[in-house]
């Protein structure tokens, strides 16, 4: 404000109150900013990035349809009789789309209430002439828009694969914009109400409760995916199998679950029927408009008490002893310098106390769990022991894959974030090499439990032999040791220190080389290990895990293992060192 | 102009602003002040409507706060201590975005803009993203969107907060002539010196209580300091140095 000469503080406006109409062509005005801004900066300042993540999309898009094509066509080779094939297909879609739905709930309350209740933003926007179900509507549109893009992701390549393997008619795929963009707004409604009431009831317990309820039904759908894998085993696409299958899947039919509707409206509409298609069309979007209208009455009637009454309860309870599971960590580690410790105690504190880290922890080793579940009806077949070595090294590599996306999202930005509070750190009487080191530390060891967990689960669900099980373990710590490395050594290599948001620095050139590099990573240190294993059992392994192989056959799966855990230290000696050597030269 | 009426705001079982009684008319500059966790920054939210009192009234020209807040904030302009933009708009962006909330048509949006860009000398970079904005320059464009629909009531909080001396200087002169202007402005401040020196009348808050309110001198004659400074008198009502900052509410 430097060379200000007068302040004449007399405008020659006044302000007045907006029509709604009015009001939301400003909003309509700034959303359309943000996103041409957003993508005029992404073009000019990463665009390698920004085509990076569109052609994996592509790639990941195309996968998936070619998955669900062949699928179908499987599908209907196999299972003749048309009343069957056409139940089949309406589980399916009906099965799909109840478990997204469910998933979207959750996660629109989760983002919504990051939206509302946590964003500068929200508070700016407050204390505008904005009508409170105005902004309210504005950030729930966000929040459906991010929570919703998965669902497009996986649902877009089934729809269009059903419908072209279904010889579906044109209008079939018109009519999939409307019914996506309708059905996403129920849940995404559903959760707005569910966030909404959550902290009117619980403004200081609300995360937990959140986290309860998300990790209650997580643990439903483990269990209703283990009974339902653990069905008919053995006499699998028998009428029988069929018929045991499609009871337990009756709850899905529900006729007031909206993904019943969609699903019914989709496939009505494929077999060439548009009047019923329209029909529950018509129902899925007055649905939507009255939740979406019943939140925005709820917002309007309670907002800004909710909002007033959260921010009254962010003081939280007071801790006046250390929890149980930091004292029990602070002694394990006895062996560890006591500054380590301290370091490391600090650390599972705040993760702890962060639930957008652990939930998305627990969300997305649940969904893996789940799945792993589901592929035990395949180690009853003994003549597919190929293809079950194959899987199980698949999961290696999912695992190793969820992992990198939490190292990026999560280990990656903690430098840049401890570099702002190096007013502390730096006056300490510890050198940085021990700061950097204590982040290798936590997040190995942290990534370790959770990987170990997950393999040795997949593993037992498969039946594999006892030496590959070893084998994939050992691959858990190679995996656990090189991300952990590389996201501490590019994440001090790379500080962003003007940033706040771990999700932004994450989202920046170091977080996505990150990305890239573990994937890369990932990839090497499975396939090293996965191709000498499967010509190891292509080649005569053992039938049952208590059969011993040879030691020829042993030696060129030692040799992988043995590759895997020289690239593994390498891969955490060299971009730690230069981390290392990065952050003694750091200048904040 | 403002008017808040035994206003009493709680967090759980603390009290962060107590029973406040307190009157600011038109054309005048308040001073709001007390030791950290006094609840300043409490007093401020609820009279812009991002908290609501647990009990009384808080009204702005008249329109209660809690039951008519678009009438209220429509009065207002708001400078927070720490300023919220978003960082993927221009400054030029979001002054326009700003102008268009409080209802001014694009023609007069543009005007407006362009003379508080002129006002805060802003031309160099109010065509930038703000995400690249120093705290100086953020603070500029915080005044001049608070200044854009010539607001009647001028809150803001901590204003000399991370300001360079010449910045501070100007942000006084703007804050005096606003109130010359006969608008209100409220300020909550730590800086004695500021408030001494700019203020109508001041407000000593302590613990949530209204402690001493009137003009400088008022207060000395209140609190029987003649002659004494503005903080010999701020830590006779606060209850002295030493217990400046104890028991403080974990809000204020």
């Amino acid at each position: 404000m430097s060379d200000v000469s007068t302040f004449s503080p007399a405008a020659p406006h006044a302000s007045r109150l907006l029509s709604p109409h009015e009001e939301a062509r400003v909003f309509r005005r700034l959303r359309g900013r943000l996103v041409a801004n957003l993508l005029r900066q992404a073009l000019r300042e990463a665009r390698l990035r920004l085509f990076a993540v569109l052609a994996l999309s592509a790639v990941l898009w195309l996968a998936l349809f070619e998955l669900f094509s062949r699928g179908f066509q499987f599908l209907i080779a196999t299972v003749q009789h048309p009343d069957t094939q056409a139940q089949t297909v309406g589980a399916i879609y009906r099965v799909f789309f109840v478990s997204l739905m469910v998933m979207l709930v959750f996660s629109t309350a989760i983002i919504l209430y990051g939206g509302l209740f946590r964003s500068r933003e929200t508070r700016l926007l407050l204390t505008t002439p904005a009508r409170t179900e105005r902004i309210f509507t504005y950030k729930l549109q966000e929040a459906v828009l991010l929570s919703s893009w998965g669902f497009v992701l996986l649902g877009s390549p089934l729809l269009i694969a059903y419908g072209i393997i279904a010889l579906a008619p044109w209008y079939y795929y018109l009519l999939l914009i409307p019914y996506t963009l309708a059905f996403v707004f129920i849940p995404g409604a559903l959760g707005a109400i569910l966030c909404l009431l959550f902290v009117y009831f619980f403004p200081r317990q609300r995360w937990h409760l959140l986290a309860a309820v998300g990790v209650g039904t997580i643990a439903a759908l483990l269990w209703w995916g283990w009974s339902l894998a653990g069905g008919a085993r053995g006499s699998m696409l028998t009428p029988a199998w069929f018929h045991d299958v499609f009871a337990r899947l009756r709850f899905s039919e529900h006729k007031l679950l909206p993904s019943w509707w969609l699903s019914t409206g989709l496939l009505q509409t494929a077999r060439g029927r548009w009047s019923e298609g329209v029909l529950f069309l018509a129902l899925t979007v007055s649905n939507a408009l009255v939740l979406h209208q019943l939140a925005a009455w709820l917002a309007h009637a309670r907002l800004r008490t909710i909002y007033s009454n959260s921010a009254g309860a962010s003081a939280g309870r007071k801790r006046t002893r250390p929890a149980l599971i930091d004292v029990a960590v602070y002694r394990l580690t006895c062996c560890l310098p006591p500054v380590v410790r301290l370091l490391l105690v600090k650390d599972l504190r705040l993760f702890r106390r962060d639930p957008l880290q652990w939930s998305q922890f627990l969300i997305f080793f649940g969904l893996l769990g789940l799945y792993f579940m589901n592929t035990r009806w395949l180690r009853d077949d003994s003549g597919q022991r190929v293809w079950i070595a194959m899987i199980s090294f698949l999961n290696v590599g999912v695992i190793g894959l969820i992992l990198s996306t939490f190292t990026t999202r999560f280990i990656f930005p903690v430098i840049s974030l401890e570099g702002r509070r190096f007013w502390i750190l730096g006056l300490l009487p510890v050198d940085r090499d021990t700061i950097l080191r204590t982040k290798f530390l936590f997040a190995f060891f942290g990534l370790l439990a959770p990987c170990c967990v997950l393999v040795f689960l997949s593993d037992l669900m498969l039946h594999v032999p006892f030496s590959l099980m070893l084998t994939h373990l050992v691959l858990c710590v190679v995996l656990c040791s090189g991300l952990s490395g590389i996201a501490v050594g590019l994440g001090a290599r790379m500080p962003n220190l003007r940033e706040e948001l771990p999700a932004k620095i994450a989202a920046g050139f170091g977080g996505t080389l990150n990305l890239v590099v573990s994937t890369f990573y990932i990839v090497v240190v499975v396939v090293m290990v996965a191709v000498p294993a499967h010509f190891w059992i292509s080649d005569g392994a053992p039938a049952n895990r208590q059969l011993a192989p040879t030691w020829n056959q042993y030696r060129w799966l030692i040799a992988g293992v043995g590759g895997s855990v020289i690239c593994g230290l390498l891969t955490t000696w060299i971009p730690l060192r230069m981390g290392l050597r990065a952050f003694r030269k750091l200048e904040l | 102009m403002i008017e808040f009426e035994n206003a009493t705001r709680k967090y759980g079982d603390k009290v962060a602003v107590d029973d406040l009684n307190l009157l600011v008319p038109a054309g005048e500059l308040f001073a709001f002040l007390g030791p950290n966790g006094a609840g300043k920054t409490t007093s401020i939210k609820m009279l812009v409507g991002l908290l609501r009192p647990t009990s009384g009234t808080v009204r702005v020209g008249g329109y209660d706060v809690t039951l008519h807040h678009r009438e209220a904030a429509s009065l207002l302009g708001y400078v927070p201590e720490d300023v919220s933009l978003y960082d993927k708009l221009t400054g030029r962006e979001f002054l326009h975005f700003v102008a268009g909330m409080y209802g001014l048509d694009d023609s007069a949006a543009r005007r407006s803009a362009d003379r508080q860009i002129d006002a805060f000398v802003m031309g160099e970079f109010v065509d930038h993203l703000t995400e690249s904005y120093s705290h100086g320059m953020r603070q500029r464009l915080a005044f001049a969107a608070a200044l854009l629909h010539d607001p009647e009531v001028l809150v803001v909080d901590e204003p000399m907060v991370g300001l360079d001396p010449r910045t501070a200087r100007n942000v006084k002169d703007l804050l005096r002539a606003q109130a010359a202007a006969g608008k209100t402005v409220f300020i909550s401040t730590h800086s004695l010196s500021v408030a001494e020196e700019i203020a109508d009348r001041l407000a000593i808050l302590d613990r949530g209580r209204l402690r001493s309110v009137g003009t400088l001198e008022g207060l000395r004659k209140e609190l029987a300091s003649h002659n004494s400074s503005l903080e010999q008198m701020f830590l006779e009502a606060t209850g002295g140095a030493a217990s400046a900052g104890k028991n403080e509410p974990a809000a204020g």
